[in-house]
């Protein structure tokens, strides 16, 4: 609705009361009746007769809901860094439709620390009549400072960080499926990418530190072929966001060098459970996961390839990739508040260790922490997580785009 | 621009066309044909466009724009000289005005047969809702909306359609005929013509996936058929739903404010009562018809079925009907107390039941329930505006409830006696709760001897003692200047008062009375009700009723 017509229709409204009353004593238009009165105000009302228009707030609102739903909307942040302990990231990614379901998303992210990813990601989200999902993945992306403080719990410190960096292309495939569309997912991966390892520009470098006989695959640039198999239960309402339910699920890898010095295969169990208390008031979340490497024949695991602890979204009240060994153990428990159907506020704590023996994956001396963060959700995602966490190594902000758990 | 000016402009063409308000400073009060019993359509529609209401802003407007705004306190715009709203494309007056039988009540909306189920023609996915559904024809080629029950809750959402859409139309709104049938997946066909909207935006052809998809969603009864609820298509040109503020720029009959309409405002204890959450417009419908050769549009609650206890995939969740979606209050206290500033919600016991959902009446409280998000019409409502929403909920009497809730075939045990029970629990508190609210005086009539007889709302439904005393301030009144001489003051213990001598004997003359009560448990009963009869024949006619006055400085109507 234009200001001009807004404004002709303030005025017929004040006047139109006049009209009516001026019109009274003589006029043939003085109303003999209820009845009559409220034809002539009609009457008076057709003479100026207008489609509604939309404030611009309602416009600018409803153009993006139908860019939504139109399929159109097609730039989206993308805050995912080349990988964790990046620092605050900013991306952006074009995602297209190919088909009526299939996507093409072109993405890039940059952290401060100068983290670069690129990316291409084709996904097809409902093959075998809507059992499967598959995503084909092509990209490079390229760490500067990653940090590294030893191998093992107990031994190392947040002072003995060095750093090193890294630039990988990659591309991959995962196909997941559902047998019975819901619950019960088998995926399986394979993807291939060649690491070229280096020391760091931030001080201390790890080749300042460390040799390669001291730090297996150290200066390494390993070729992988990476298989990976995955099985697990999940009936949470949605992964990036729930109140209920669980998720339950084994991963099996198989990490190929090229150059057969640095295969090795990994386990990882994970089981998510959520606990929904005094009709979602609060919710209990547990999340239990462990990592495990096994030796390929005579090949060793490179140092930045170890499971490792530490980061936003294990121990959080530690530096990323603080803890770096053979084998992982981490719980985390959050007493979930809901404040209302956008905003959760969550007391956690975690704990964990890395070990170097499969028998030593116990509760012993495990690393703690605990914190408060604060979750702006959807009904299905969260799109901003921010936490404050306190380890005996000091407080952590976490900034992430996804739950914990 | 903004929402402001629309409505202001909108408020300014009220001023000038509320239905009992004189139209000039020289027109009588009353005209003789007053108080009228219903609205003309007289103007002619034809040319109004179809306009969509967009969810997201509707939502979020409404959340964070309408919520803080403060009632303006105005009085119902579109209510007669008797303060009752006269029939309309929007609202025929049903209960409470006339008596309904069972019959009356079970058939509800309903004026033809329904579905043939012996086959059905998939025509298009389902345009509107998140209930699972499409659009079909039946075996006689009808077509018909149909929507399943979600997995979790069998017969629930269909029997809450069938139950809520004949409540509402008693109530006097406008309502989809809607029919309980069953649908067999063998005896459904899929044009092929139909089509679906796909995430990229393309309409393409509708598959056998995208039907089994439907079904997945969806309630499956143990021979493989669904219950369904199917809706016939209203007849006319689909304009789109209609907003709770302001008026169509391109319907010349729509001259009242949405917001000022006492219907529209009613909604907010007729949602109370029947737990309607959902009150966004996107529920609603206006359809452009032919009336006498004149184009006029209907205005329809399209979408009842989110009531009870129960929506469009499963149990309301545990806060609706407790609290908007968005409420700062709750929002901050939950926050700093990190959940431990329990809600009522959080307390509230339900009997469950899948074919109900969570509904109850022990934690209702009329004077706080809230829907989704509030509508500028819910905000506006006023204490008169719900006495007399309140009087309507109380006359459907126990056995009246018992006729419509059967008509939802609710075979789970015990479902319907409770859903019986939480209507007539939640029905008395409406009328505990707005009733005593204001001066109760109902039905004031002024015989030819004199004798002044009124009922008292809250006394006979027993929401209240009978009052100390009533008083009735008699004066003369002239109509064409608006000026009231005074002649005498009665009082009596009951409600029944001698006039004074001196009543005007002469054709068409008029009296006004203003009937108070004094009771110490109910002060606001000292607020008289204005009442206005002219002399017809040996006696004298109800012309005139103001329970309220025109402006309040606040709305009255809730904590």
């Amino acid at each position: 609705m234009t200001r001009s017509y807004l404004h002709t229709r303030w005025w017929l409204g004040l006047a139109l009361s006049g009209v009516v009353a001026a019109a009274l004593p003589a006029s043939a238009q003085t109303p003999q009746s209820r009845d009559e009165a409220l034809r002539q105000a009609k009457a008076e009302k057709a003479k100026a007769l207008a489609p509604y228009v939309p404030s611009k707030g309602e416009q600018w609102v409803d153009r993006i809901e139908n860019t939504f739903l139109d399929g159109d909307l097609r730039w989206h942040p993308y805050f995912q860094s080349a990988l964790a302990g990046g620092g605050f990231t900013l991306g952006a990614g074009y995602r297209f439709f190919v088909s009526p379901y299939n996507t093409v998303d072109l993405r890039g992210s940059y952290t401060l620390s100068g983290y670069k990813r690129l990316e291409a990601e084709f996904l097809a989200p409902r093959l075998f009549d809507r059992r499967g999902r598959l995503s084909l993945v092509g990209g490079w992306r390229e760490a500067t400072q990653v940090g590294f403080f030893g191998i093992g719990t107990d031994p190392t410190s947040k002072d003995d960080r060095v750093n090193y960096s890294f630039t990988q292309p990659y591309v991959s495939a995962q196909l997941d499926v559902w047998p019975t569309r819901r619950y019960f997912v088998v995926g399986g991966g394979i993807e291939y990418s060649k690491w070229d390892q280096e020391g760091s520009s931030r001080e201390p470098s790890v080749e300042d530190v460390y040799t390669p006989a001291t730090l297996q695959g150290l200066d390494s640039d390993p070729t992988y072929l990476h298989v990976q198999g995955s099985a697990g239960f999940d009936w949470r309402t949605a992964p990036g966001y729930t109140r209920r339910g669980g998720a339950y699920g084994v991963t099996v890898h198989d990490y190929s060098d090229r150059d057969g010095d640095f295969g090795f295969r990994q386990v990882d169990y994970d089981a998510v459970q959520h606990f929904p208390i005094l009709r979602d008031a609060w919710v209990l979340s547990l999340h239990a996961r462990a990592e495990t490497t096994y030796d390929s024949g005579d090949q060793q695991v490179p140092f930045f390839m170890l499971p490792a602890l530490g980061g936003g979204s294990s121990l959080r009240g530690f530096s990323s990739w603080r803890f770096r060994d053979r084998h992982s153990i981490l719980l985390q428990a959050e007493w979930r508040v809901l404040v209302n159907r956008f905003l959760d506020v969550a007391v956690f704590a975690d704990a964990g260790k890395v070990v170097s023996r499969t028998k030593d994956l116990n509760f012993d001396r495990l690393k703690n922490d605990y914190g408060l963060g604060f979750r702006f959700h959807g009904p299905l995602a969260t799109p901003l997580r921010i936490e404050l966490a306190h380890s005996n190594e000091g407080l952590v902000i976490v900034f992430s785009s996804k739950a914990p758990f | 621009m903004t929402r402001l000016p629309f409505i202001r402009s909108a408020a300014a063409l009220v001023a000038a066309t509320t239905l009992a308000a004189a139209v000039g400073a020289q027109a009588p009060r009353f005209f003789d044909d007053d108080p009228i019993s219903r609205e003309p359509d007289s103007e002619d529609a034809s040319n109004a466009q179809p306009e969509k209401v967009g969810l997201t802003y509707d939502l979020g407007y409404n959340l964070f724009v309408t919520a803080g705004n403060a009632a303006s306190g105005t009085r119902a715009k579109n209510v007669n000289t008797i303060d009752e709203v006269p029939d309309s494309s929007w609202f025929t007056n049903r209960v409470g005005s006339r008596t309904l039988s069972a019959d009356e009540l079970a058939k509800g909306p309903i004026t033809g047969s329904g579905p043939d189920n012996s086959r059905w023609t998939l025509i298009r996915e389902k345009a509107s809702g998140f209930a699972p559904g499409f659009t079909a024809k039946d075996a006689s080629g009808e077509t018909w909306f149909v929507s399943f029950d979600p997995p979790s809750n069998p017969k629930a959402a269909t029997a809450a359609i069938a139950i809520a859409s004949r409540i509402f139309w008693a109530l006097g709104y406008n309502q989809v005929e809607t029919f309980l049938t069953q649908v067999d997946p063998t005896r459904v066909e899929i044009a092929p013509e139909a089509t679906a909207r796909r995430p990229n935006g393309d309409r393409t052809t509708y598959t056998r996936s995208d039907f089994e998809q439907v079904l997945e969603r969806s309630a499956r009864n143990a021979g493989g058929t669904y219950e369904a609820a199917a809706a016939r298509l209203l007849p006319g040109k689909v304009l789109g739903p209609f907003r709770y503020e302001g008026t169509r720029p391109d319907d010349p009959n729509d001259i009242v404010a949405h917001q000022h309409r006492r219907e529209l405002r009613a909604l907010r204890v007729f949602g109370a009562w029947t737990n309607l959450t959902d009150l966004k417009a996107g529920n609603t419908l206006d359809t452009l018809v032919t009336e006498n050769g004149k184009g006029v549009i209907k205005h329809y609650l399209q979408d009842v079925g989110s009531t009870f206890g129960i929506g469009a995939n499963g149990p309301h969740d545990w806060d609706e009907g407790f609290e908007y979606f968005y409420q700062g209050d709750t929002t901050k206290k939950r926050l700093f107390t990190l959940g431990f500033g329990l809600s009522p919600w959080q307390t509230a016991k339900y009997q469950e039941f899948d074919s109900i959902g969570r509904f109850e009446g022990d934690a209702f409280d009329p004077l706080t329930w809230k829907p989704h998000t509030p509508t500028t019409a819910y905000m506006e409502m006023r204490a008169d505006d719900a006495f007399w929403a309140a009087q309507r909920v109380m006359a459907f009497s126990d056995d009246m409830i018992r006729a419509i809730v059967a008509t939802g075939r609710l075979s789970e045990p015990g479902a319907e006696q409770y859903l019986v029970d939480v209507l007539i629990k939640r029905r008395d508190k409406i009328g505990r709760a707005y009733l005593p609210a204001v001066n109760p005086i109902v039905d004031p009539a002024l015989d030819g001897a004199g004798q002044l007889t009124f009922g008292n709302a809250a006394v006979q439904y027993r929401f209240a003692e009978a009052p100390e005393s009533y008083t009735a301030k008699w004066s003369t009144f002239d109509n064409h200047t608006g000026a009231s001489t005074a002649i005498a003051e009665t009082t009596s213990r009951e409600a029944r008062i001698q006039a004074p001598s001196g009543l005007p004997t002469a054709a068409g003359a008029f009296v006004r009375v203003e009937i108070s009560a004094a009771s110490a448990a109910h002060p606001s009963w000292a607020q008289p009700v204005v009442v206005h009869f002219k002399r017809a024949g040996a006696g004298w006619k109800l012309v005139g009723l103001e329970r309220l006055p025109e402006a309040l400085s606040a709305p009255a109507a809730t904590k």
